[in-house]
C-alpha cells in the first residue's frame, strides 16, 4: 500500500506550517526525541541485561521488568509525538528516505516483539522458577530461549536507534 | 588569548590528513557518530535509572545502593566509548567545532555534570546508606539527581544544536557572540 498520500497530507498540514516556521522549537523537539529514545533503550537494556543474568542478579527479574514498564510507555508516547512533529517538517524528504523506512520497520518490529514475544516469555520465565524466588510452574522456559529473546531484543532496538541516526546522513 | 590558542590548536589538528579523511569518509564518520549516539543511550540509560531512583520517582522497591553499585560498570563503559567517539567527531571537524557556541556550551555543561556526579557519588558511596530502602531519598540527593538529569538534557540539546549554523562565524551576529564562539578572524576584523 502506497502511503504517499499520508506524507503529502502531513506536508501541507497546519502542523507542518508550524514546525517549518520555528527552527529553534524543532531543535528542542529533536532533543526530547533523543532523550526519550535514551529512556526507551535504557529501560529495555536494563531488562534484557537482567534476563541475560549480566546485571542486577540479586534483584528478582520480575521486579526489574515491572519497574521499567511505566518508563517504556512514557518514552514511547514521547517518541511518537515528537517524531510526528519532526516528520511534519520534512515529510516528503522522509518518504523517499530508505533509512526512515528501515527505522519505521524496526520500530514496528520492536513494538510487536516486545509486547507479543519478549514480555510474555519473560513473564513465563519468572513463573517457571528460572529466576531466584520464582514459583515453579508447569510450563518451563529454557534459559537459552530467554537469553535468545534478550539478545534479539537488544539487536532490534539498537538497529532502530542507529537507523534513526543514519536518516540524517542519507 | 584563550580563543586564539584554541583556534591555533584546532587549525593544527585540521592539518592532519586523517582528520580530513574521517570527515570526508563515506561511512566511517557515520559509524563513529552512530557509536556516539548508541553509547549515549547505554551511558545515559543507566544514569537515568539511577537518577530516577535517587529522585524517588522510579525503582522505589529496589535498594538505591544496589542500583548505584551494579549499574556503575555498564554506565562507565558507555561513558568511555562515548567520550572516545566524541573526541573522534571533534577531530574530524576541529575548527568548526571549536568555533561552535553550542560545542562550548556543551563542554561547560559536561564539566558541570561531572562535578555534580562527583558530589552525588560522595553522597551515595557511603556504606551503609541509612536511606537505602526509603522510597524517597534525602532532599540533597534528590536535588543532585534532578540537576544531573537537567544537565544531561541540556548536553543532548547542545549536541543536537551543533548541527545548525545559526551562530557560525560566517554569520552576521553581535560582537559578544563572535567572542563567545571564538571567531578570532571576525573579531580581528572588528578591531581594524
Amino acid at each position: 500500500m502506497d502511503l504517499l498520500f499520508i506524507f503529502e497530507w502531513l506536508d501541507t498540514s497546519m502542523l507542518a506550517d508550524f514546525s517549518k516556521s520555528y527552527a529553534g522549537l524543532f531543535a528542542i523537539v529533536q532533543t526530547f526525541h533523543i532523550a526519550s529514545m535514551v529512556m526507551l533503550v535504557g529501560m529495555i537494556l536494563l531488562g534484557d541485561l537482567r534476563m541475560l543474568n549480566v546485571l542486577l542478579r540479586e534483584v528478582p527479574s520480575q521486579k526489574v521488568i515491572d519497574n521499567t514498564g511505566k518508563w517504556i510507555k512514557i518514552a514511547l508516547v514521547t517518541i511518537v509525538l515528537s517524531g510526528v512533529y519532526e516528520a511534519s517538517a520534512i515529510a516528503m524528504k522522509l518518504y523517499f528516505n530508505t533509512f526512515y523506512w528501515a527505522k519505521m520497520a524496526g520500530l514496528a518490529m520492536g513494538l510487536a516483539y516486545m509486547y507479543l514475544i519478549r514480555n510474555p516469555i519473560y513473564r513465563r520465565a519468572e513463573l517457571s522458577g528460572l529466576e531466584p524466588g520464582g514459583a515453579i510452574a508447569a510450563e518451563a522456559v529454557q534459559p537459552w530461549v530467554v537469553k535468545m529473546v534478550a539478545v534479539t531484543s537488544l539487536v532490534i532496538w539498537f538497529t532502530v536507534s542507529a537507523s534513526g541516526r543514519w536518516i540524517g546522513f542519507s | 588569548m584563550l580563543n586564539e590558542w584554541l583556534y591555533q590548536f584546532a587549525s593544527w589538528l585540521d592539518t592532519f590528513e586523517s582528520s580530513t579523511n574521517l570527515h570526508e569518509s563515506l561511512y566511517m564518520y557515520g559509524w563513529v557518530e552512530s557509536t556516539h549516539v548508541l553509547t549515549l543511550t547505554v551511558f545515559l540509560g543507566m544514569l537515568l535509572v539511577i537518577d530516577l531512583r535517587l529522585l524517588g520517582v522510579g525503582f522505589k522497591n529496589i535498594p538505591a545502593s544496589t542500583l548505584v553499585d551494579r549499574l556503575d560498570k555498564p554506565m562507565m563503559l558507555g561513558f568511555i566509548v562515548m567520550i572516545i567517539s566524541g573526541v573522534l567527531l571533534f577531530y574530524a571537524i576541529p575548527v568548526r567545532s571549536t568555533q561552535s557556541i553550542f560545542f562550548r556550551v556543551k563542554v561547560i555543561l559536561l564539566i558541570a555534570a561531572g562535578i555534580n556526579a562527583m558530589i552525588i557519588r560522595r553522597m551515595t558511596r557511603q556504606r551503609p546508606l541509612t536511606w537505602d530502602y526509603d522510597p524517597s531519598p534525602p532532599k540533597k540527593v534528590r536535588v543532585g539527581a534532578g540537576l544531573s538529569l537537567t544537565f544531561w538534557l541540556c548536553v543532548i540539546a547542545a549536541g543536537r544544536m551543533m548541527a545548525y549554523d545559526w551562530w557560525d562565524c560566517h554569520k552576521e551576529m553581535p560582537h559578544f557572540m563572535y567572542w563567545a564562539a571564538g571567531c578570532v578572524n571576525e573579531l580581528a576584523a572588528f578591531e581594524q
